[in-house]
């Protein structure tokens, strides 16, 4: 990883928040004031984040709540769950830990994703899945909907299955993984 | 393939093993050719700081999370016993659904995933829609499930051998186990001798039940019926015999006559992963409870100690104990440096207009494939990451390229042969990473005095920044992190892999000898005033790529 070269964005196509998140003006962030960003994330070009898709009923509510250090990549789209429940249609709130990775093109419906947690790109994570710290889902999966994906393993497939256990030093890796990407984004004057 | 660096794990050290640590003397690393090679080196998060060894130390269900008692896993088969089950046509995992409110009679909408509402209950996967019913099975109320399809499972055939098996064989197993010196030898042979008659018995009768051609053929007329007898007699009443295999035969021949559909037929893995046999036909086809997996405690094989002790919690990632080999090894990370023709690669994986490219955490583009020419050098550079709070003192010893018989080495590698230090790891070092941090290697070689550091000094000049990068000596220091050049030589007509082992050795000053290090392994010690030089050897297998003929 010491010689991994830095990733380079036009400084213009970026808002750099002050705790360090940075929002492609070219994301679709519907709802803003119903999002929260933890510091230190990336928001890539052309993801599109449905805050707007909230509770009915009055007042302020958190629709979806992202931690530091995570990276939402192009083409992703985040997008509460939904069901109807004693006759009443409704969203729920989705919580995304620290320190987690969605790559290209995956749609992410989960209800709970915790810390640590690889997903690659062009997956589908369904609605009300609940994904656990330090796992992985490989590229290309399909995560059916109410799925729990346990902590430390690998699921891939469609529909995704287990693979195999982690390694315990998977916390650590993915820890300095997500810190070192965050530091090799940087701005392109001009 | 990029250019990659693996680290051996002395379990396959020939010709002795021993641990990671151990003085260099009575192991080497298997060379590139050596068969034992593709499996003894790994990437260093996978390795231990001992070797492993596995220890259940709890189970859950992967599904509702539940941590499974040790006592009640043997009884429950090693599966969920609540209300969690695979799909028997996807593996997705099942839901329970009621019949409120009813399905849509187009049946384009899934039913709404519920557990409150009317009986009766059945269980339905929203991945390829199989729904329970469908194989006539439903619930009463929506919990307990796993008890309520108790009785199919039990009454199936094949759970009833098998409990019967059991049955019969395990007083036998107990005898030989429980007493073994109360029991002579003659009492054991005889022992044996009919256990394996009544295996061979049960064996000859299940074949002849599943390919009646065998049957009454090759049977021993003396196998051991007195003791047989009563286990046959109770199984032939548990099994429909034979015309279970006749009625599955007559069907696949009315198949064939009619148009039918290949999902029909079960597919091989759908009826042999249960823990009972599957029906042939698809339809039939019963969901299974979901596998439990477990969290494991880690043993050294050779001194017993424990490595991984996870938290007991299931889906807790923290441990008790965790000695991983990344905690104690420095990383290396390796470049091929690009030809002086070729664009500088900062240059190369810029953003052109507005697409800045993104690969996330896991992709490391900077080694991007590039082939090695016969005839040609190229230099490479090596990153030391030092993971400890103390500096430390690196020596490099590159095994020797193996050349076929009268050839000459297909490559030659230079490194430098002197040590050079790296800094000790502070926490502050993450977070300022754009930060240049100036050491002071005198601190360094102060507390390593008295030792051979004759390559220090030369390191300490070259150990400015702007070195050139095809230089063979440390190139550069920055926190902890040290980047020291190297060259290889491909030769005329070599060809392959361009790997090589090398034997890398670290010392560093354990302030506190009597200190839990996680070591088992006798660290060779130089009292030197004060603290305790400790040296710790481990191979690595570089790999820089595969050579192809000169164009
Ligand atoms: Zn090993
Ligand atoms: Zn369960
Ligand atoms: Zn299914
Ligand atoms: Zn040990």
């Amino acid at each position: 990883m010491n010689f991994a070269q830095p990733v380079y964005y036009p400084k213009a196509d970026y808002i750099e928040t002050d705790t360090g998140n940075k929002v492609s003006r070219r994301a679709t962030i519907a709802g803003p004031q119903n999002i929260i960003l933890g510091g230190k994330t990336i928001i890539s070009s052309t993801a599109i984040i449905r805050g707007d898709l909230r509770r009915t009923g009055p007042g302020h509510a958190v629709v979806i709540s992202l931690g530091k250090y995570c990276l939402i990549s192009e083409g992703c789209i985040l997008r509460p769950p939904y069901k109807t429940y004693r006759g009443n249609f409704n969203y729920y709130p989705m919580k995304i830990g620290d320190h987690v990775h969605i790559g290209a093109n995956t749609v992410v419906e989960a209800a709970m994703i915790g810390n640590y947690v690889e997903i690659g790109k062009n997956c589908i994570i369904g609605k009300f899945t609940m994904i656990k710290d330090c796992a992985k889902i490989a590229d290309n999966t399909v995560i059916p909907p109410n799925t729990v994906v346990p902590a430390l393993v690998l699921f891939s497939g469609s529909p995704g299955q287990f693979v195999e256990n982690l390694p315990e030093s998977t916390q650590e890796l993915f820890e300095s993984q997500t810190k070192q990407y965050y530091n090799r984004f940087q701005p392109l004057e001009g | 393939m990029p250019a990659s660096i693996l680290y051996h794990c002395t379990c396959t050290s020939v010709p002795s093993s021993s641990v990671i640590g151990a003085p260099p003397a009575p192991f080497t690393a298997p060379p590139p050719q050596h068969p034992l090679h593709a499996f003894g080196f790994h990437p260093l998060p996978t390795l231990y700081f001992c070797e492993e060894c596995d220890d259940v130390s709890g189970y859950y269900c992967p599904n509702c999370l539940f941590e499974v008692p040790s006592a009640s896993v043997r009884a429950e088969k090693n599966r969920c016993a609540r209300n969690c089950f695979l799909c028997p046509q996807c593996s997705n995992t099942l839901s329970i659904v009621s019949s409120d409110p009813p399905l849509n009679p187009d049946n384009r909408h899934p039913p709404v995933i519920n557990s409150v509402g009317d009986p009766p209950f059945f269980l339905y996967c929203n991945y390829c829609r199989w729904d329970s019913a469908e194989a006539g099975i439903t619930f009463d109320k929506p919990t307990g499930l796993a008890l309520q399809l108790q009785k199919t499972e039990d009454s199936s055939p094949d759970t009833l051998e098998f409990d019967r098996l059991k049955e019969h064989f395990e007083p036998l197993i107990r005898i030989s186990h429980v007493q073994p010196t109360a029991i002579t030898a003659h009492t054991i042979q005889t022992h044996s001798h009919s256990a394996l008659s009544a295996i061979n018995a049960a064996a000859s009768s299940a074949l002849a039940r599943d390919v009646p051609g065998l049957r009454r053929k090759r049977v021993d007329p003396n196998a051991a019926k007195d003791e047989y007898g009563a286990y046959y007699r109770s199984r032939i009443d548990s099994i429909s015999g034979g015309g279970e295999v006749h009625a599955e035969v007559e069907w696949l021949k009315d198949m064939a006559q009619e148009e039918f559909l290949l999902g029909d037929v079960s597919r091989l893995e759908q009826r042999w992963v249960g823990s009972w046999v599957q029906s042939l036909k698809s339809i039939d086809l019963k969901p299974l409870r979901i596998p439990l997996h477990s969290k494991q405690t880690k043993r050294c094989p050779k001194c017993r100690h424990i490595l991984i002790k996870p938290e007991q919690k299931s889906q807790s990632t923290r441990y008790k104990i965790k000695l991983m080999a990344a905690n104690y090894l420095p990383s290396i990370d390796v470049l091929l440096v690009p030809p002086l023709t070729a664009q500088p690669s900062a240059t190369l994986s810029r953003a052109t207009g507005g697409k800045a490219k993104q690969s996330g955490a896991a992709a490391d583009d900077a080694n991007a494939g590039q082939a090695l020419q016969q005839g040609k050098t190229y230099a490479f550079q090596l990153a030391f990451t030092n993971p400890l709070y103390e500096p430390i003192q690196v020596r490099m010893t590159v095994q020797r390229p193996q050349s076929k018989q009268g050839k000459r080495a297909p490559f030659a590698v230079s490194l430098p042969t002197s040590s050079f230090s790296i800094s000790a790891f502070a926490e502050a070092w993450e977070y300022d990473d754009e930060e240049d941090a100036e050491i002071n290697d005198d601190d360094i070689e102060d507390m390593l005095a008295g030792r051979g550091t004759d390559g220090s000094l030369a390191a300490r000049d070259s150990g400015k920044k702007g070195a050139s990068n095809s230089t063979v000596g440390v190139l550069e220091r920055k926190a902890n992190v040290t980047k020291v050049g190297g060259e290889v030589v491909i030769g005329r007509e070599s060809d392959g892999n361009v790997q090589f082992n090398v034997l890398v050795s670290y010392t560093y000053r354990a302030d506190d000898p009597t200190e839990e290090t996680g070591s088992s392994a006798a660290p060779k010690t130089a009292v030197s005033g004060g603290g305790e030089n400790k040296t710790f050897s481990f191979y690595i297998v570089v790999d820089l790529g595969t050579i192809s003929p000169a164009s």
